[in-house]
């Protein structure tokens, strides 16, 4: 192969790129798909799309650039989004995604996860991982400036992690690297032991390059770094007051001008070149209208916002019926799991839970309870849209199977379960244990539903024999599978214990190359599925409603809007 | 008459202090479980509560700490409120103004109006527009705020468009943003207001005195207005002034529906969020003008009416 394939930016290339290349140019596999594995593979977003180019024989533009040009480029304008307006002092201890997106457009991240669930580069342009998956390298973007006036530097990184680390910042940051943390050897007053940062975890190499030292692998380095808490902020934001509201230095495009948390935040654009490009709008307002649903449609329908953070469930039909809305959405790995608690009874028993397992109906799951918005799952927390995805064979409802393992498991005459349910994320959930309480009354198996206030369901979500909880997007599906299933870890819900499965995952999370690591997946969604853990119906989609007037706006699986290629007509 | 405004002053106080104790014992205690974890959320660790308690004097004992926390609200030092990260006397005292502006139109609108109509209908009870009036203000004050605000939203701004859908004021006052909250408001309101006046009214037109008027020839019109009016307005005036304190309240539907930012709201808001300071400050404003408003409703009512005098 001649060097022109080579991805400047990465020193080796993936065979699989290859192959994905041959299959663009004879057909069988599409521009998106192209795109998608290619980058997964290592190759930059930019090279992957200029050999999309090179083999069709036509201009491939990323869509969000092409919907820009569209529109004519349109330059400059205003757009109002229907947003809560929260504090948003510290960057590292953010617990809403709404401050992230204000400050999105003031500080920015190493990395970009973007809304295809591909993580490319931020103001880091390149990362290396060791062998064994235990030491990053950051090379850091040449030539960016604060907008005080500063290089953008190593230290700046090093300061960031640092003060994530210390567990007097109280950034929930402290559990994505915990690989980076070691025990004091103090406890606190519950006999938890008292963590800090290991020496040397996080290490300046030169002025633009920055290591990081694990104690042990972790895979989703890259991913946690587009985790919203993890902005990077300047190296003196201690220094300078540690308000970002108050004192908005950063190296994003915009700056903030106008901030009263519960009402407005306003970004204009700064007045100094920009690394990522040229960005369009020229002031961004986002506007608080409470929690009420109804409120955001009221506003979006009487155009006083252009486009709003979110659009509940049950305001979809009316906001599709009003004209000079549009409803833009995008699949995401949010789900709704209803899981079985495998160590009290009756889901002590295997075939119990199976036959659970297989009354489930998941496109009518998704048809009520969620409008159609998204796609079926397969009872393995294993999204398509995970990049290490496996296809197994089709999941197939069989009554007649569940009838007979409930009667092989002692309940010939039916049994009775009752499922607790928190409605967390909205009403669907609530709806989607009513369908599966038709579908497995067919079976004999008669669920209760438990409906409870959401805090209170918090209370007990870990307790319960039966009941759904909503997990949240993720990248990768390795990090949700080793938080939920593996054996002893706090938030595994159904206290699964399968040492079998727990290897084939830690197999899977040691493999960097995701073409090798969705082999390695087939074992571990395997054993998933048949062990029935959990019935799961389906993945959301995420959506929301913008006014037609508004181009180029990204939907994002897990709603980190950014507006650098928004216009406004 | 110095005596009743001191008892009736003394007893403000005492009922102020009793709900501050409660106010304290309900959310500064452990009674409903640990205020560290209703500050800093059920995921924070014990490391960071065990500090805000020592930050927050939250270790000292309980008798201690109230005598300090109703010094501290007695002298203005209403504390810091988590969600906006500020003083609470910040957050509040805008706040309370939107709702002293929204308040100040309801009423403009709604006292003439519920007055005048009160006052037709008892003129004559049981006649055609007695019974209109009546009929009519028995069902807008029986269709409750979220559904009659509902029911407006729906004709006004996604109907006809006539109006904005909410009403954030974000770009500064706009008078077309307050119609849709004050006319829920007037709605909901003025049909008990209206049958409070009618009842009274109603009462005074029975009474020996005005007959006795009718029958010494007295023009009607001035029977109604230098006889009638005087004594049957005493009872509304009473009613009225509760109004103000139904407001306070009132405004939470309102307000979070057209996110008006409003007084009504914060309350909301500081309840969801468990923002302690704010909540507090919060309910220790609504009582006090529960309190003040029902004392010059006694005051005012002694003055008003002219069998109670003190001589």
């Amino acid at each position: 192969m001649t060097t022109e394939k080579k991805d400047p930016t990465n020193q080796k290339v993936h065979p699989g790129v290859e192959h994905m290349k041959t299959a663009l140019s004879e057909g069988r596999c599409s521009r998106r798909e192209f795109l998608r594995t290619t980058t997964l593979l290592g190759v930059s977003a930019t090279a992957a799309y200029s050999l999309a180019s090179k083999i069709l024989g036509k201009e491939i533009l990323p869509d969000i650039v092409s919907s820009a040009e569209a529109s004519g480029h349109m330059k400059g304008g205003v757009i109002k989004f229907g947003m809560q307006v929260q504090e948003m002092a510290d960057p590292a201890t953010y617990s809403w995604t709404q401050k992230s997106i204000v400050a999105r457009h003031i500080v920015e991240y190493l990395v970009e996860t973007g809304p295809d669930n591909i993580t490319r580069p931020g103001l880091a342009t390149r990362w290396e991982a060791s062998d064994d998956l235990k030491t990053w390298t950051f090379h850091l973007r040449k030539g960016v400036k604060w907008s005080n006036g500063d290089d953008f530097i190593a230290d700046d990184v090093v300061f960031n992690f640092t003060r994530w680390l210390d567990p007097k910042t109280g950034s929930s940051n402290l559990g994505l690297f915990d690989a980076m943390l070691e025990e004091t050897g103090k406890k606190d007053k519950k006999g938890k032991p008292i963590k800090r940062m290991i020496k040397n975890a996080v290490q300046k190499v030169d002025k633009h390059t920055v290591r990081l030292n694990l104690k042990s692998p972790v895979l989703s380095i890259p991913e946690n770094l587009y985790n919203y808490p993890t902005a990077i902020v300047h190296r003196d934001f201690e220094k300078e007051g540690g308000d970002l509201s108050k004192n908005p230095v950063g190296t994003g495009p915009y700056t903030l001008t106008e901030f009263r948390v519960g009402e407005l935040a306003v970004l204009k654009k700064r007045n100094a070149p920009y690394w990522g490009g040229d960005v369009s709008l020229d002031e961004i307002r986002f506007i608080d209208l409470g929690e009420d649903a109804g409120a955001y449609l009221a506003a979006i329908a009487s155009q006083q916002v252009d486009g709003i953070y979110n659009l509940d469930l049950t305001t979809l039909e009316a906001a599709k019926a009003i004209p000079g809305i549009k409803v833009v959405e995008i699949p995401s790995t949010q789900t709704g799991v209803i899981r079985m608690k495998v160590n009290k009874k009756p889901f002590t028993d295997r075939r119990v839970r199976r036959a659970v397992q297989l009354t489930c109906d998941a496109q009518r799951q998704l048809d009520v309870a969620h409008r159609g918005l998204g796609v079926v799952a397969e009872h393995h927390h294993v999204a398509t849209i995970h990049p290490e995805y496996f296809k197994l064979k089709p999941f197939k409802r069989n009554i007649a199977k569940a009838k007979k393992l409930l009667a092989e498991a002692g309940y010939p005459n039916g049994i009775d379960l009752t499922c607790n349910i928190g409605n967390a994320e909205g009403v669907w959930e609530q709806d989607s244990v009513a369908v599966l309480k038709e579908d497995a009354a067919k079976a004999g198996i008669n669920i209760k539903m438990n409906v409870m206030p959401q805090a209170q369901y918090w209370d007990v979500w870990t307790k319960a024999p039966l009941s759904l909880t909503s997990w949240t997007h993720r990248p990768l599906a390795v990090m949700v599978l080793g938080l939920a299933y593996r054996t002893g870890v706090p938030w595994n819900e159904s206290s699964y214990a399968n040492p079998e499965f727990d290897a084939a995952l830690t197999a899977a999370e040691s493999t960097f190359n995701v073409e090798d690591r969705r082999v390695k997946m087939e074992k571990v969604e395997q054993i998933l599925q048949d062990d029935a853990v959990l019935v799961q119906p389906f993945f959301r989609a995420v959506f929301t409603a913008v006014r037609d007037n508004v181009k180029g706006f990204e939907m994002h699986p897990t709603r980190y809007y950014r507006f650098h290629k928004v216009t406004v007509g | 008459m110095v005596a009743l405004v001191v008892k009736r002053f003394g007893f403000m106080v005492f009922t102020m202090i009793v709900v501050s104790l409660i106010l304290f014992l309900l959310l500064e205690t452990e009674l409903t479980g640990d205020p560290a974890i209703r500050v800093l959320g059920q995921f924070s660790n014990e490391e960071q509560r065990e500090m805000w308690r020592e930050q927050h004097g939250y270790n000292q004992p309980v008798a201690l700490r109230y005598v300090k926390w109703l010094g501290n609200f007695a002298t203005g030092e209403l504390g810091e409120s988590i969600r906006f990260k500020g003083p609470v006397a910040d957050v509040m005292l805008p706040r309370l103004w939107n709702t002293a502006i929204l308040g100040f139109w309801t009423f403009a609108i709604m006292i003439p109006l519920s007055l005048t109509l009160g006052v037709l209908s008892g003129m004559k009870e049981g006649s055609k527009l007695d019974r209109t009036i009546s009929v009519f203000g028995i069902i807008t004050t029986s269709i409750p705020e979220f559904a009659s605000a509902v029911f407006f939203s729906a004709l006004f701004v996604f109907g006809l468009k006539w109006l904005p859908g909410t009403s954030s004021m974000s770009s500064g006052f706009d008078f077309k943003q307050l119609i849709l909250p004050a006319m829920v408001l007037i709605v909901y309101d003025f049909g008990y207001v209206a049958r409070m006046t009618r009842a009274s009214m109603a009462e005074v037109m029975t009474s020996q005195y005005i007959r006795t008027a009718v029958l010494k020839g007295l023009p009607y019109r001035s029977v109604i207005l230098k006889h009638a009016l005087r004594n049957a307005l005493i009872a509304p005036f009473t009613v009225i002034m509760l109004q103000i304190n139904w407001l306070l309240s009132g405004v939470i539907v309102v307000e979070f529906f057209f996110a008006y930012k409003g007084f009504g709201a914060l309350i909301l808001e500081a309840s969801l969020n468990n923002d302690i300071a704010l909540l507090e400050a919060c309910a220790m404003v609504a009582v006090c003008v529960a309190v003040t408003t029902q004392t010059i409703a006694d005051i005012g009512y002694t003055f008003l009416n002219p069998r109670i005098r003190f001589s």
